[in-house]
């Protein structure tokens, strides 16, 4: 395709998709956002008073990290589908009193106190048949998960969604939830729709149930970090006609931040692909009010905080997460705005202070301090150094797959199953 | 199976490379060029140590794909810092696989460690220790014996700035095959001489008192700054001479162990073993001269003539020869006047003279005894030195070669006779029939083989004055010597500030180098192009040589080994006592006269 790729053609076609886009975006949004833009300069938008490079915190706590990695194809057996699945949590300890910030604790240290390997590496497999599918998915969440029991893990939802006591499924029987109660007692039926797991959909739940583990693992051990960081966003696919999770990762979700709250441990996600339209916009009008290099973050309200949801993002119902507050923020001018999510539970309990913005203000900026300051390893610059471990310790690098099929073929071989299912199908054919 | 942990201390495991060179991973420790590494294998069963010699070393942080950028956010983003860095800090060496050590049966049913070229490498992420030096000097001695093994110390195996306890010599067996010691000034080869004269001395030590069956070794050391006697700093060989019981001073050096120009100006104490070199011009044949100064073809033709019409004098005659007299050919009075001009020197010269009592046949009696003589030729001309060397050096290879090719003594003096001046001859017939006889010295005696006599080493300081191509390209009696020396058991030991002004021949037949910290990028690139054995990549550790460091390379070992020269008083102060007692002496062949 090379050839193709040098002509002007393509030049020309790259081109008009752009204008395309362009067009799009003064057509549609372009009104919307400047509906926001004052609001967005004058209320939202918040430089960090940040801490300095020698501060001393008057007392050190830990922050902790879990991200993952993986490959859903490590090999196809026919219509089973087996994925490679990593994990790591990191433990830093701020660790300002001896003048070495950030000091992560041993891989050993968190694999004792976890009662998992760190990194963790497990191989988990599914049918491509429908029911089967989701049979087979639901034990492997079973197996990934640890919990008591299906009522324990749905319950958080619906606890903060509900705002009101409920201690058991019963207690949903007169809410809008209490036609489905008897979905909520197993795992394949939290599965509401299966229809949707696709291999690429799979693997990512699967993923996130692991992430979601070992979180819910570091949670209940006896390590108490002020912070836990998730990669990614704390979005949760909703049913659109029954309004709860459609897949059991979203139940996951609610059952660790109510866990972290329990534990008072801030829970947030932080994800580069943010997803915010206009966020370079926002991070301009950033660096004009503050000016260049300044770390600054900015909240994006949801339709139920003061003043409502913007506009530029009323007609994306993702944005904000159901039962997550997200911000856009930067801690470096080298770098594009990142996205953080909190638990909005949590929230609402330490950060908004209802009718007083300014406290709100203040809280949001204690808070982000201590973000800012664990985003400062000179190697990952403005992105939290424990997410940026935890990546590092969980990746899987194109090298590594390469020998994890190399001792598949080798199994396979041992086990009278052709070695070639370790390659693709493409092998076959030389493509 | 071998305790890794006498190999030295943990460093790290070995990462991409090939036999020549690889790549390890090591810890963050402080680590310089020139280090030297064992790596333990075990492929396939066969238990092995390699020599790894650090040439290049980078910085490595674990998981940073690019130091420099980690480098810039530090100076520009004040507050940054490196969280749990140190564990990720590691030093990553590039470097050159020396060869490697195997432990084999010998025919005793013995395992010994025999050393072998880098034609192997190393099992995958294969186990690196550094040495540590009083834990692991017995097994790098063991494992290297055949590299550093010899009768003739020259220094310490050097690991980086370090050395280990093991000391590496030059068997002197391959002294004949001739010795380059190379370096700049300040590089340490006086040191150096001066430590290779007593490692000298010591060899002939152990062969008198019966601790060895090693050849004697001779010397005819040039000292052109006049200091290998009384020292550069404290101690010199006058000192191992003082150190001496008479019988042993007598065994060993003979009469005299100092030459000079000019006794008068000897320091006392040295004067006793002291002698003025004076070499008459009978004792000069036109090959001498030619090895020193280059002729045209036609000087060449009138100094032939003249040594064929006037023998032995042809020296006198050509400077007494008076342009006027009807006898002289004046169409050719441009070479002859030329001729007179380059003798000129002769006549203005201190040591070579036309009549008196010439040294030249003491100095060929103590070469064939086993002794060492210092030369001090700091007051004489560049010219003068050249002359003086080549003669003891053309003399002594002219009745070597004789013996050589002769089976009687009867055979032996009639080559002598064609070959040498023959008043020297004369001088010497006794002596010299003694020392090549078989048993007796009539003319029915059989030759003895020149490989059983003493090892003789001429020094050539200066080299490239006389060792040049222009000067080789006619009838230089180191030529000769360069070529055929080991076969009469002669060597030259070649001293030099350069390597790439030396004849071909010389460098080609020369089989042992001892390279000093070199002067500039050319002579860095030829002591590489011309070491015996490969040592490409080694261009950066000769750049950070320090004085008395050299790298020693031999045809006849496998393994360029890096050596630390000590200083001569430390060496002599660590062994002055050796030369104080006489043990029990052999009883060594006396030459019947």
């Amino acid at each position: 395709m090379l050839e193709k790729i040098l002509t002007l053609e393509f030049r020309k076609l790259v081109t008009s998709v752009i204008d395309d886009i362009k067009n799009y975006h003064n057509r549609v949004t372009e009104k919307e956002f400047e509906k926001d833009k004052r609001r967005i300069l004058n209320e939202l938008l918040t430089e960090i008073d940040v801490y300095p490079p020698d501060i001393v915190l008057n007392e050190d706590y830990l922050v902790a990290a879990i991200d993952g990695s993986g490959s859903e194809n490590f090999f196809l057996l026919d219509d089973i589908r087996v994925h490679l699945i990593s994990t790591a949590t990191v433990v830093l300890n701020t660790n300002t009193k001896f003048g070495d910030p950030f000091r992560p604790m041993s891989n050993d240290e968190v694999s004792r106190v976890m009662g998992k390997d760190q990194p963790n590496l497990d191989l988990l497999w599914h049918l491509g048949v429908r029911e089967d599918a989701a049979e087979k998915l639901a034990e492997m969440f079973e197996l990934l998960y640890p919990i008591e029991d299906i009522p324990s893990l749905v319950l958080p939802f619906f606890q903060d969604v509900i705002q009101k006591t409920i201690d058991k499924l019963e207690d949903l029987r007169d809410t809008e939830f209490g036609q489905y109660i008897d979905e909520f007692h197993k795992m394949v039926t939290l599965i509401s729709r299966g229809n949707l797991l696709t291999t690429s959909a799979a693997h990512d739940e699967l993923r996130k149930t692991a992430e979601y583990a070992a979180a819910k693992r570091l949670l209940i051990s006896d390590i108490k970090p002020r912070f836990l960081l998730l990669d990614g966003a704390m979005s949760v696919f909703i049913h659109f006609a029954r309004q709860y999770p459609s897949l059991p990762s979203g139940f996951m979700l609610r059952d660790i931040c109510k866990t972290a709250r329990e534990k008072g441990t801030i829970l947030c996600a932080v994800s580069k692909n943010h997803t915010i339209p206009f966020a370079h916009r926002i991070a301009k009008m950033a660096e004009e009010k503050f000016g260049k290099n300044k770390k600054w973050f900015c909240l994006l309200p949801s339709n139920d905080d003061p003043g409502g949801g913007l506009h530029i993002y009323s007609n994306r119902t993702y944005i904000p997460p159901r039962l997550a507050v997200p911000y856009l923020f930067s801690f470096s001018g080298d770098n594009r705005p990142s996205r953080i999510d909190f638990d909005r539970i949590w929230w609402l309990e330490n950060i908004f202070v209802e009718g007083d913005p300014e406290s709100t203000r203040e809280n949001e900026i204690a808070l982000f301090r201590e973000l800012e300051f664990m985003s400062r390893d000179a190697r990952w610059y403005g992105y939290p150094v424990p997410l940026a471990l935890a990546h590092t310790e969980c990746k899987i690098s194109y090298e590594d797959l390469s020998i994890a099929k190399d001792i598949l073929s080798d199994v396979l071989h041992e086990s009278d199953l052709d070695p070639r299912f370790a390659k693709s199908l493409r092998s076959d054919f030389n493509m | 199976m071998l305790n890794k942990e006498k190999l030295g201390s943990l460093f790290g495991r070995i990462g991409m490379g090939d036999q020549s060179s690889l790549w390890i991973m090591g810890s963050n420790e402080d680590i310089c060029v020139g280090e030297i590494f064992a790596i333990y294998s075990k492929r396939d069963n066969h238990e092995r140590v390699f020599f790894y010699r650090v040439l290049k070393l980078h910085n490595y942080l674990r998981r940073v794909d690019d130091l420099s950028q980690v480098a810039g956010t530090l100076m520009v983003e004040g507050d940054a810092y490196l969280s749990g860095i140190d564990r990720n800090k590691l030093i990553e060496l590039g470097g050159k696989m020396l060869g490697y050590a195997e432990l084999v049966e010998n025919e005793k049913g013995e395992r010994i460690w025999r050393f072998k070229s880098p034609r192997r490498i190393p099992e995958h992420l294969a186990f690196v220790y550094r040495p540590v030096k009083g834990e692991s000097d017995v097994i790098y001695c063991d494992m290297l014996h055949s590299q550093i093994g010899g009768e003739i110390y020259i220094g310490d195996f050097q690991i980086g700035e370090d050395t280990l306890d093991v000391p590496v010599n030059i068997e002197s067996k391959f002294l004949p095959m001739h010795v380059g010691i190379f370096g700049s000034t300040g590089a340490g080869k006086s040191n150096l001489m001066m430590v290779l004269i007593k490692s000298m001395i010591d060899n002939n030590l152990k062969v008198i008192r019966g601790q060895s069956t090693s050849n004697l070794v001779s010397a005819f050391c040039i000292d052109p700054h006049d200091e290998f006697a009384t020292g550069v700093d404290t101690y010199g060989i006058h000192d191992i001479v003082k150190e001496m019981d008479e019988n042993t001073r007598k065994e060993l050096f003979g009469e005299f162990y100092y030459l000079t120009s000019h006794l008068s100006a000897t320091p006392r104490e040295i004067k006793r073993y002291a002698k003025e070199i004076r070499i008459l011009w009978k004792e000069i044949i036109p090959q001498d001269l030619y090895s020193i100064m280059s002729f045209t073809p036609q000087m060449s033709a009138f100094i032939e003539a003249m040594y064929h019409a006037h023998g032995e004098d042809w020296i006198e005659a050509i400077i007494q020869l008076d342009e006027n007299d009807d006898s002289v050919d004046r169409s050719n009075l441009g070479s002859m006047r030329a001729v007179k001009r380059r003798l000129k020197f002769l006549e203005n010269s201190s040591i070579f003279v036309d009549s008196g009592q010439s040294i030249l046949p003491e100095i060929y009696f103590a070469m064939e005894t086993g002794k060492i003589l210092v030369v001090n030729t700091s007051l004489m001309s560049d010219r003068e030195q050249f002359l003086l060397t080549t003669i003891v050096t053309r003399t002594i290879s002219d009745l070597r070669r004789a013996a050589k090719s002769s089976g009687l003594i009867r055979d032996f003096e009639a080559q002598c006779r064609v070959r040498l001046p023959i008043s020297f001859y004369n001088k010497i017939e006794r002596k010299a029939k003694a020392f090549y006889g078989k048993g007796g010295t009539t003319n029915e005696h059989e030759v003895r083989d020149p490989r059983d006599l003493p090892i003789v080493m001429i020094t050539v300081e200066e080299a490239p004055s006389i060792l040049n191509p222009t000067l080789m390209e006619g009838q230089s009696v180191f030529k000769d010597i360069s070529r055929q020396g080991r076969k009469f058991n002669m060597g030259l030991l070649v001293v030099s500030q350069q390597v790439s002004v030396l004849d071909n021949v010389i460098l080609s037949q020369m089989n042992t180098e001892i390279n000093l910290r070199l002067g500039n990028e050319r002579e860095i690139q030829a002591c590489i192009d011309n070491a015996s054995v490969n040592i490409s990549g080694f261009e950066d550790e000769f750049r950070v040589m320090n004085r008395g460091e050299a790298l020693l390379t031999a045809s006849y070992r496998d393994m360029p080994i890096p050596v630390r020269i000590p200083l001569f008083d430390d060496v002599f102060k660590r062994n002055r006592s050796n030369y104080k007692r006489m043990a029990s002496s052999r009883k060594r062949d006396k030459h019947i006269i």
